[in-house]
């Protein structure tokens, strides 16, 4: 296996792990605005807002490792 | 059948001509590395270029070259061409391999006789280099039309408000309602909660980004169209000017809790500073990549599925490659629909994260300390 197939490892390892706890954050913040909205429903805007917010910033996260993940890709080329 | 439900015959069609677009889009992709397994090259479809493909058989339309060009005398000269093709063709420049050695002139001449100029890097002939590289790629040229269209809508809709229809009257027409529901959106939902009461001031920058990318990224799902918001440069531009608006609207707390947070313990204040410092540059370079990374991952991923169809019928067999076509063609009908909320909310999440930044530096913290952590020198030395 050369460099080329290790960096597509890498990549796949990398998007991986971002995926997995990007899932499972935006899964929490999801499950604590729908448990939220259920006790409080007059407050749907601020949660709804709030959670979109708080979705965005896990979200870049999991970007800058899909990012990171292209990167391998080009400086990989052979 | 869900097919039913929607209407049987006209799903079918659509189905159809998404296959056929997409059976006369695939076989132009010869970006260099056409190894002949059928891989279309996902992230080289993504990519930028000089030039517009015509997804008409392997036509395409090169766009202009221009060159900063720091020459061999050292003389910084400015060069414009219709086309990488006039470039090469003038004898200034030269087409280079990967490594930036220029290409044997045979190799010239069968690159030209293919039209495959555009996939080289370009070089001067005379040893100097390129030092800027202005040349209008086709996501730049999509900025310019996105651009376009966004100053007639605005331009049109702003003389409308003028004559007072929607300021003293009802809003007529489809256009006009349903803009004035995305405005007023961005005014009253994301700009006043979170930037607090200087909010009018900001409302003209947010709503013309959130316009601006919303067009850029609808634009890509269109045909023949091109993602504009798909370039680190363009979304990295958008980022720099909600920097640079964050940081002069930046209020005296706002500079003191970076230079000098209050209310914590002298050796924190060490830690946490360079840590704020830092703080001040990811706000913006998340926010580039998160628009960046969100469009062209979408592109990634409608390509790469579509591409197995392909990839199947030339390592296996058209007749698997062709069974394909029905999990791959629904997948990516799903995924062009996710593109098209992901191209809203994108254009929202940019939006409303730059007014909560700009509304971050503006806030004026009201403490309740009696000691003075901060002595005022710090604060002038500061701005």
């Amino acid at each position: 296996m050369g460099n080329l197939g290790l960096a597509y490892i890498a990549a796949g390892i990398g998007l991986l792990g971002a995926a997995l706890a990007a899932g499972l954050g935006i899964g929490r913040i999801g499950a604590s605005a729908v448990e939220g909205i259920a006790r409080q429903p007059e407050a749907v805007n601020d949660i709804r807002g709030t959670a979109i917010l708080l979705s965005a910033f896990i979200e870049g996260v999991a970007i800058l490792a899909e990012i990171f993940a292209l990167v391998f890709f080009f400086i990989a080329q052979p | 059948m869900p097919v039913s439900l929607l209407g049987g015959g006209r799903v079918w069609l659509l189905i159809g001509a998404v296959i056929a677009a997409l059976l006369l889009a695939l076989p132009t992709a010869d970006h260099g590395s056409d190894a002949g397994d059928g891989n279309p090259d996902a992230v080289g479809h993504s990519a930028d270029g000089y030039y517009f493909d015509l997804m008409v058989g392997h036509r395409k339309i090169e766009l202009p070259r221009l060159f900063l060009t720091r020459g061999a005398n050292d003389q910084l000269r400015f060069d414009a061409f219709g086309s990488t093709h006039g470039a090469v063709e003038s004898g200034q420049y030269t087409l280079a391999d990967a490594a930036g050695q220029p290409l044997a002139e045979a190799e010239l001449l069968s690159i030209a006789a293919e039209h495959k100029q555009v996939y080289y890097p370009v070089i001067p002939r005379d040893g100097g280099a390129v030092v800027i590289d202005f040349s209008i790629s086709r996501q730049i040229l999509f900025v310019f039309i996105s651009a376009l269209v966004l100053l007639i809508i605005a331009f049109r809709l702003a003389s409308r408000y003028r004559m007072g229809i929607g300021a003293r009257q009802a809003p007529k027409g489809a256009w006009q309602n349903m803009l004035e529901v995305l405005i007023l959106f961005i005014r009253d939902e994301v700009a006043r909660p979170a930037i607090g009461p200087t909010y009018k001031k900001y409302v003209p920058y947010l709503t013309t980004a959130f316009f601006f990318i919303l067009l850029g990224n609808l634009l890509g799902l269109v045909p023949w169209g091109v993602t504009a918001t798909s370039n680190i440069m363009v979304t990295a531009t958008l980022a720099f000017f909600t920097f640079m608006i964050t940081q002069f609207s930046g209020s005296k707390d706002y500079w003191r809790h970076i230079f000098w947070p209050p209310n914590v313990p002298i050796g924190i204040k060490f830690i946490l500073i360079p840590i704020e410092v830092i703080g001040i540059f990811t706000k913006p370079v998340a926010l580039a990549f998160r628009l960046f990374g969100n469009m062209i991952s979408g592109h990634i991923a409608i390509v790469s599925l579509l591409g197995l169809i392909f990839i199947f019928s030339a390592k296996i067999g058209p007749v698997v490659g062709g069974l394909f076509v029905l999990f791959s063609v629904p997948l990516t009908i799903f995924i062009y629909l996710l593109k098209i909320l992901v191209s809203f909310i994108q254009a929202y999440i940019f939006t409303m994260l730059s007014s909560v930044f700009i509304g971050m530096a503006l806030e004026e913290h009201h403490h309740d300390d009696h000691t003075h952590h901060a002595p005022d020198g710090t604060v002038h030395a500061a701005h």
